[in-house]
Formats: C-alpha cells, sequence, structure tokens
C-alpha cells in the first residue's frame, strides 16, 4: 500500500516536473488565484466568473511593455475593453530586489503617470500566479473566457520587436481573440509565443 | 608618353588610397552606452583584405557584451528577441542568412529558459559584391538591432560600417576569429543520423539515433520553431547509447505542427566549451513524418501503389496505348464471355510479368550497389532504340504491313487450340502498355517508388504488385463484367480503319522516342537509328508479303533468311558501328530564356546566398514533364512572377541520367522525373511541387519567397 503511494506521488512529481516549463493549455481551467492590487483589495479569478477576464503581465521598467504604454495602445485596449465588461487585470511578479517590483505607492503612481485603464494592477511579488500561469514575459497576455477556461495566451501582437513603430502594422492577438470569441466565435489564433523581458521570479 | 605617365600615376593614387583604407580600418564601431556603462559594443569584420568583384567573402557582425549581459540566439526561448542585421548593399550585392554559433542555454529564475551569447559572438554571413564594381574601395553598412539582457533588458541598434578595397585579389583576414566562431556552427547530421517526430496530446517527441552520439554524456535538443509558434522545455525522456527521446511541450492548439527544427546539441559535459550541435532542420525536410506506424504507412504505401498505377491509365505517355488496348477488348466484345475474361487475365498477367521483372532486376541492380531510379532505362539510348524498333514494328503490324502468326509448337502446346494466340497476343499488349507507362511517374506512384527504393526487397516486390495490380483493376474489371463491354461498339469493318489510325499514333510515340534520342546522342545518331528501321521495316514487308501460312516452304525459309540477315547488318552496322560513334551532344540542348544549368555547387552558392531558387528537374523523354513546362512554366504570367520575384530559375536536365541529379533526386525521394523544388530563399526548407503543376500552385508559391538582403 505504502509502496503503491510512494510510487503515485512519484509519478506525479514527474508529471508536474514535465508540466512545469508549459502554461496551462488553451482550453483548460484558468487556475483560480487571490492577490492583492495596487490599492490593497484583494482579487480572485473565482470573483469574475461571468466576465471575461484578461491577465497581463507587467513590469514598468521593461523596454517591450514602455512599447506599449508609451505608444499608449496598451491604454486604450484596456480602455475600450473595460468598456465593453471585460475585468482587465494587469499583474506584477517581479520578486522584491528585481526590476519592475512595486510598493503599492508606486504602483499607484506609475497607473496615475500612465494613465492606465485597467480593471486593476495586481502585486504578485511573490510570483504564486505568475507561475501557476508560468508567465514568462512581460507584457505576457491571457484571455479567460466567462466559464473560466483559458481562450487565448500568448504575445500581445504579431511583432515581436521593442519599437513602438511597429505596433500600427501588426495583429493585436489579444483584441482579435476578444472580438472573435465574444461574438460566438472560435479563436483562430490561440497560442503564440509570448515575446519581451523574462518576468523577474526570484 | 604622357599617356603611360598619366596611367602610371593614377594607378600609385588608387594604390595609395587603398593603402590608406587597409590601414586604417575604417571599420565604424558601435557602442551601447547605459547608464556610463558600455553594454555591447557592434563591428563588423570581413575574412578578406580587398573585395574581389563577384567573388563572394564573409562579414562577421561581433557583438561584445558587457560581463554578465547576453544577447539572443535565432530561437531566443521563453523571452528576449534575436539580433536583426539588416545590410544597406547596393543593387546586385546580396547579404546570404546569419550563420547562428550554438548558442548558450542560461536559465533565469522561475525557469525561465532562454538561448543566447555572453561575451563575445560572431554572427557571420556571406556577402556576395556586384560583378560590376569600380572605384578603389567599397563600403557597407549593416543596421544591427540587438536586446541585451542581465536581471534586466535593454534594447540597442547601431550602424556599422566597413570599408573595404576594391581589388583584382585578396588575402584573407581575421582567420583567427572567423575560425574560432565557424567552429562553433552547427553542422549537418552524420551520415548515420536518423530522427523521426510523434505527436502527443500536448507535446511533440522527438527519436534521434545516431550511433556517433554514443560517446557524449550531454545531450540536448535546443528547438527553433518558426515566429509566433511557442513550445515549452524539450525534457529528455530517455537516452539510450546511441539515440536519445525529447519531449517539447506544445500547445494543443498548434494541431497542425508536426516537427520543429532545431539542433541537436552534444558534448563531453554540460559546461564543456567543445559543444558541437546538428542542425536537424535541413534533414526534416526530407525525414517522413512518423505520426504513423511503420504497418500503417506501408499499408499507406501500397494503396498509394495501386492509386498510382491506375492513374499511369490515364497519363499522356500511355494514351495511345489506351486506344490500343479499348480496340483490343472492342474485337473480343464479339467472342465468347470465357475468351474475353480469359484476354483480360492475359493482359493483366503481362502487366504483372512486367512489373515484377521490373521490381526484381531493380532488386538486383540494389543489392548491386547501382543508383536505381524510376524510368532510369529511358536515360539509355539503347533501350530507347530498342522501343523505337518495337514500337515501329507495332505500327507496322497495325497498318497490316504483316501479321502475327504463332509457330505451330506454341499453337499445339495451347490447350484451345486458336485461343492461344489471342492470349499471348494479350500478354504481351500487357507488357508493352506498361513500358510506355514507366517514364510517367504519376503523382502518387512517385511516392511509392521513392519509400520502395530505400526498402528490402520484399517490399518492393509488393509494392510493384501494388501498382501493376492498380494498373490492371480496369481491364479486369472490365472483361469480368462483359456487360459492361456490351456498352462498347460492335465490331465491324470500322476496325481496320480505328486499327490503322492506332497506327499513326503509335508512329507520333515513335516520334517522341526519336527525340528523346536526338536529345541523347544527337543528329547523327537519329539518322543511322532511321536507317536501322528502315531495314526493320523492310523486314516486316518481307514477312507480311512472303511468310505466310499459305506460302511454300522453301519461300518462308528464303524470306525468313534474308530478313534475319538484314536485320542483323542493319543492327551491326548502323547501331553496332555508326550509332556507336554517335557521342552526347552535351550542351547542345539550348536553355530556354531565363534558365540556367543546375549544378549542385551553384545551388549551393545561390542558397548561401539567401536567393530564391526553383529547380526544373526534367528529360527530354518526359512527357509530363514537357507538359508542365509549356502549360505552366513558359506561360506569361508564370515567367513574369519568376522575374518580378527575382527567383533564380535552374534547369536540371536528366535525359542522360546525369549521376549528380540523379543523387538530388534521390534527396527528394524521387525516383524520376519531374521534380519541382523551390528554395524560398534564406534557411527556409525547400518546398516541392506535385508532379503536375497548374498555374495557381506555382504562383502561390512563389509569393511566399523572402528575400533576405534584410536578414534577420
Amino acid at each position: 500500500m505504502k509502496l503503491r503511494i510512494l510510487a503515485l506521488s512519484l509519478v506525479s512529481v514527474a508529471l508536474a516536473g514535465l508540466q512545469a516549463a508549459d502554461s496551462p493549455p488553451v482550453g483548460s481551467a484558468a487556475p483560480d488565484f487571490s492577490v492583492s492590487d495596487a490599492t490593497g483589495k484583494t482579487h480572485s479569478l473565482s470573483q469574475y466568473k461571468g466576465k471575461y477576464v484578461v491577465l497581463e503581465w507587467f513590469n514598468p521598467e521593461c523596454p517591450f511593455v514602455k512599447k506599449h504604454y508609451g505608444s499608449g495602445n496598451m491604454q486604450k485596449l484596456q480602455g475600450e475593453y473595460t468598456g465593453k465588461g471585460v475585468v482587465w487585470l494587469s499583474v506584477d511578479s517581479s520578486a522584491p530586489g528585481t526590476e519592475g517590483n512595486l510598493s503599492p505607492e508606486q504602483a499607484q503612481k506609475v497607473m496615475k503617470d500612465w494613465n492606465t485603464k485597467q480593471t486593476a494592477l495586481l502585486l504578485d511579488a511573490d510570483g504564486k500566479v505568475g507561475r501557476s500561469y508560468n508567465a514568462r514575459n512581460t507584457p505576457h497576455m491571457f484571455v479567460i473566457n466567462p466559464e473560466g477556461k483559458i481562450i487565448y495566451e500568448g504575445a500581445i501582437d504579431s511583432k515581436a520587436t521593442p519599437n513602438p513603430n511597429d505596433i500600427a502594422s501588426s495583429t493585436n492577438y489579444v483584441k482579435v481573440a476578444l472580438d472573435e470569441s465574444m461574438s460566438g466565435k472560435p479563436v483562430s489564433t490561440a497560442n503564440t509565443r509570448p515575446y519581451g523581458c523574462s518576468v523577474k521570479y526570484k | 608618353m604622357v599617356n603611360k605617365g598619366m596611367r602610371a600615376t593614377r594607378r600609385s593614387i588608387s594604390l595609395l588610397i587603398n593603402l590608406l583604407v587597409a590601414f586604417l580600418g575604417a571599420n565604424v564601431v558601435s557602442a551601447q552606452l547605459y547608464q556610463g556603462k558600455q553594454l555591447v559594443q557592434a563591428e563588423a569584420i570581413a575574412n578578406v583584405t580587398a573585395i574581389v568583384p563577384g567573388e563572394p567573402f564573409l562579414v562577421g557582425i561581433r557583438l561584445k557584451m558587457a560581463p554578465g549581459w547576453h544577447t539572443y540566439w535565432r530561437y531566443p526561448g521563453d523571452a528576449g528577441i534575436p539580433t536583426e542585421i539588416k545590410w544597406q548593399l547596393p543593387g546586385d550585392w546580396r547579404a546570404g542568412e546569419i550563420q547562428w554559433p550554438i548558442p548558450l542555454k542560461l536559465i533565469e529564475p522561475g525557469d525561465i529558459q532562454i538561448y543566447g551569447y555572453h561575451d563575445e559572438v560572431l554572427l557571420i554571413q556571406q556577402i556576395t559584391p556586384s560583378k560590376n564594381l569600380t572605384g578603389p574601395s567599397a563600403q557597407l553598412a549593416a543596421k544591427v538591432n540587438w536586446l541585451v539582457c542581465e536581471k534586466i533588458c535593454i534594447p540597442g541598434e547601431g550602424t556599422v560600417n566597413l570599408m573595404l578595397p576594391i581589388s583584382s585579389k585578396n588575402a584573407a583576414a581575421n582567420a583567427e576569429l572567423f575560425a574560432r566562431f565557424q567552429k562553433q556552427l552547427p553542422k549537418a547530421p552524420s551520415a548515420n543520423f536518423s530522427s523521426s517526430w510523434k505527436k502527443d496530446a500536448d507535446a511533440l517527441l522527438l527519436d534521434i539515433h545516431s550511433p556517433d552520439l554514443a560517446s557524449f554524456s550531454s545531450l540536448e535538443f535546443f528547438p527553433s520553431p518558426k515566429e509566433s509558434i511557442a513550445v515549452g522545455h524539450p525534457h529528455l525522456e530517455s537516452r539510450a547509447s546511441d539515440g536519445a527521446r525529447f519531449r517539447v511541450p506544445l500547445d494543443p492548439s498548434n494541431s497542425a505542427i508536426k516537427t520543429l527544427p532545431g539542433l541537436v546539441v552534444f558534448g563531453k559535459s554540460g559546461s564543456n566549451p567543445e559543444r558541437s550541435a546538428w542542425d536537424i532542420s535541413v534533414a526534416e525536410q526530407t525525414a517522413r513524418t512518423n505520426d504513423r506506424s511503420f504497418l500503417g504507412e506501408f499499408v499507406r504505401f501500397l494503396l498509394f501503389g495501386f492509386i498510382g498505377g491506375f492513374i499511369l491509365n490515364l497519363m499522356p505517355c500511355v494514351l495511345p496505348v489506351i486506344s490500343l488496348k479499348i480496340f483490343g477488348f472492342v474485337q473480343q466484345a464479339g467472342q465468347s464471355r470465357a475468351r474475353i475474361f480469359r484476354s483480360g487475365l492475359a493482359f493483366v498477367a503481362g502487366i504483372f510479368v512486367w512489373f515484377l521483372g521490373l521490381a526484381l532486376v531493380l532488386v538486383g541492380l540494389k543489392s548491386a550497389g547501382r543508383e536505381i531510379t524510376w524510368a532510369f532505362q529511358f536515360t539509355n539510348p539503347y533501350f530507347v532504340l530498342g522501343m523505337s524498333a518495337i514500337v515501329l514494328v507495332f505500327a507496322l503490324n497495325l497498318f497490316g504491313v504483316f501479321e502475327i502468326f504463332l509457330p505451330q509448337w506454341l499453337n499445339r502446346g495451347a490447350t484451345a487450340g486458336a485461343s492461344a494466340h489471342g492470349d499471348l497476343g494479350s500478354f504481351f499488349q500487357g507488357i508493352f502498355a506498361t513500358i510506355l507507362a514507366t517514364p510517367c511517374t504519376a503523382p502518387f506512384l512517385g511516392t511509392a517508388l521513392g519509400f520502395a527504393f530505400t526498402q528490402s526487397a520484399t517490399t518492393i516486390l509488393l509494392i510493384f504488385t501494388a501498382i501493376a495490380a492498380g494498373m490492371s483493376a480496369p481491364y479486369l474489371l472490365l472483361s469480368a463484367q462483359p456487360a459492361w463491354l456490351r456498352l462498347l461498339p460492335k465490331p465491324g469493318p470500322w476496325m481496320v480503319r480505328v486499327k490503322q489510325l492506332m497506327g499513326f499514333l503509335l508512329l507520333a510515340t515513335l516520334l517522341f522516342l526519336l527525340s528523346v534520342l536526338g536529345a541523347q546522342r544527337g543528329v547523327s545518331a537519329l539518322i543511322w537509328t532511321s536507317a536501322f528501321l528502315l531495314v526493320l521495316s523492310v523486314a516486316c514487308w518481307l514477312k507480311g508479303a512472303f511468310v505466310t501460312p499459305a506460302a511454300r516452304i522453301q519461300t518462308r525459309v528464303t524470306a525468313w533468311a534474308i530478313m534475319i540477315a538484314i536485320v542483323l547488318l542493319g543492327a551491326i552496322y548502323f547501331i553496332g558501328d555508326k550509332f556507336q560513334q554517335t557521342s552526347n551532344p552535351g550542351s547542345a540542348t539550348l536553355l530556354a530564356d531565363g534558365w540556367q544549368r543546375f549544378t549542385p555547387e551553384r545551388l549551393a552558392s545561390e542558397t548561401q546566398q539567401g536567393h530564391p531558387v526553383f529547380i526544373d528537374f526534367t528529360a527530354e523523354w518526359c512527357i509530363t514533364c514537357k507538359f508542365n513546362e509549356s502549360t505552366v512554366l513558359e506561360t506569361e504570367a508564370v515567367r513574369g512572377a519568376f522575374s518580378q520575384h527575382q527567383i533564380v530559375k535552374l534547369k536540371a536536365d536528366w535525359t542522360n541520367g546525369d549521376p549528380t541529379i540523379t543523387k538530388f533526386l534521390k534527396q527528394f525521394g524521387r525516383p524520376g522525373v519531374p521534380l519541382y523544388v523551390l528554395y524560398p530563399g534564406g534557411a527556409a526548407q525547400p518546398y516541392v511541387f506535385p508532379e503536375l503543376l497548374t498555374k495557381n500552385i506555382v504562383l502561390e508559391k512563389l509569393e511566399t519567397v523572402n528575400h533576405t538582403i534584410a536578414s534577420q
């Protein structure tokens, strides 16, 4: 009996090891979380069941994040979709002492200075949320449907460069996924390679 | 006198400039500063002292990184951006693909794996200068974009310049630097390497095998998926002494992806700098997708063989013969059902005997180590000559110049008396039809055969049996179901006319065979062949006129003697002597406008420079090739598209069975022509077109070529 449990746990450890490098696959249930935002308010994924949720990994120092905020592209998207009832959660998983780690005050200042339009900026300094999604980049985007399933995972758009001039000519995968899903169509591009800086875990 | 002096002065001035350029080095270094610290220094370095017009040379972009900082490989991994080099070159200069050294796999907190370079990297590209260069020197400039990261990431960019003198000769430069980084380039896998991909629910499984890997303790797979495709971390799932299995997680939504390009990296130990890598991207292009079991694949190939055999009936080469066969059935439609079925069986037996005979010959030659390819017979002029003789004799028979009477002993030996004649005739018709069919590799057949040539003798025999079954299916069906035969017209005097008309179709076939001979051996070979054919015709006439069952024995014997004598003498003189002396006209076949002769070296140099290349593997005797050329490749639209995309058009003429071309065909798993291949430029894998081209397929594919003057 004991042996069997041991074997089982070994197998599950091995499986976990295999899965470590992989984000939860598109179509699977998005891992739940509970984490505080810049204002100290707690957000969990389960509380947004029935709504579309966008997760956006964030690091204000990262040139690729600056590409989309400096150009106003990210704020525009946030504004457009929160206006349509989408919950937009930016997540900062930078560990303390690493680039982009924010105190609640610093986070609020960035939001104000950059005039961001997301629902909330979640502070995930211990990287729990980031690791459960295997978020690897900033920005790394996840779109979750009202049933709580991941319908898109990957890059924000099709041009993997730090150059803001490329935004106009690129395809925004998040926008496409949201638009398609909201009009009842299957998401045509559900998984892409995210690009950007690495998430600064400890 | 004055003139001479001026020339001398000019020469010394240009020499002076050359020297100045050489001494100054004149390459501009670009440095990236961040908070007062230099993170990256970029510089262009050539491997030659001067540019020789038209002669390719190498330029490396050297990036020197501050300690602890790294730039990225062509696939950056979980984060990062590959370094990008955009050359600003004059019009007809070309820059090849970046040759990326084997990267380091770096692991950041949170199990973020990236592929990149520490300290220093040289990204080498081949530059082909214009053939027409004037002036004392040339300046090359490239815009380089990179992302450099340590704990944080900073994008950088810079323009690097390289000034080199132009000269008629040059010497090697910076040899140590280039050698150091060229040693770190991935290589093509060794000959005994094999790999296959399998697909799992959420991963791709890569199985590799090579005895050469046994002595290396560290073995890794660095994937290099194309842009926008996300893959997980490759995981070494199992390791045998001479092979391994890697699991590469892949999101289930990427269902279309069945293989990944990448590097198999191996070394004595993980941290040992003496690592080597095999780039399996190239090997994958011909590798069979192994998502089915061998048995499944085997059955699939048998099925392809069957379908291919069936389609052979519809190919242009067989078309004239089809009429012949249908005519045969019409003739038999007036006879008893049993006889019709027997004729059908005999015809089918002919098909089987030919294909199995061919299979046995192939198996024999294969074991003898010869390069065997489909339709290889047609590359032999004596085979074509023999075919011409057979076709002419058949034509004369159809014209009624002579009748075929079988020897008495055969008649006696046959169980049902006169029926043996018809059966034997059908049998040889079956053989004849298949002989004519061989040069047309029907689309599926090519695949099945390509597979067969790599297989065991048993497999070859089985696949050829499948082909024979496919080709004979319609005839077997028709002869077994006389009800359908009754739908065919009733026999009558019109049949004689049809028969004669068939004779002309055979003459047309003869014309085609002669054109092949002409291409192989030139005009004089044609003349001597025709002379022999004339003698053969006279012999046939003698047979028709004097060797009849009604004729006296002496007449028949005399006629036979004369026939044999003139055919023998004709063969000895016209073929054994005159024809023998003719030789391959070599470059006599003119290349159509815009086409250039294919050589493997030519292909290598064009692709190395990143040029898109289209290769037409063709032969004079290949009607499918000619058909494709006139209806697709030489149409205005397609020609226009070729020149618009600046695609180098190479023609590989296999009329005489050129062994270097045979090798290439084999590489693509094809036993014969036609074969059309597009190298879209850059490192992209070559695309193999179907054997029957359409304008749409070609035009669509040409749109995908990418010009890599500005290569990533």
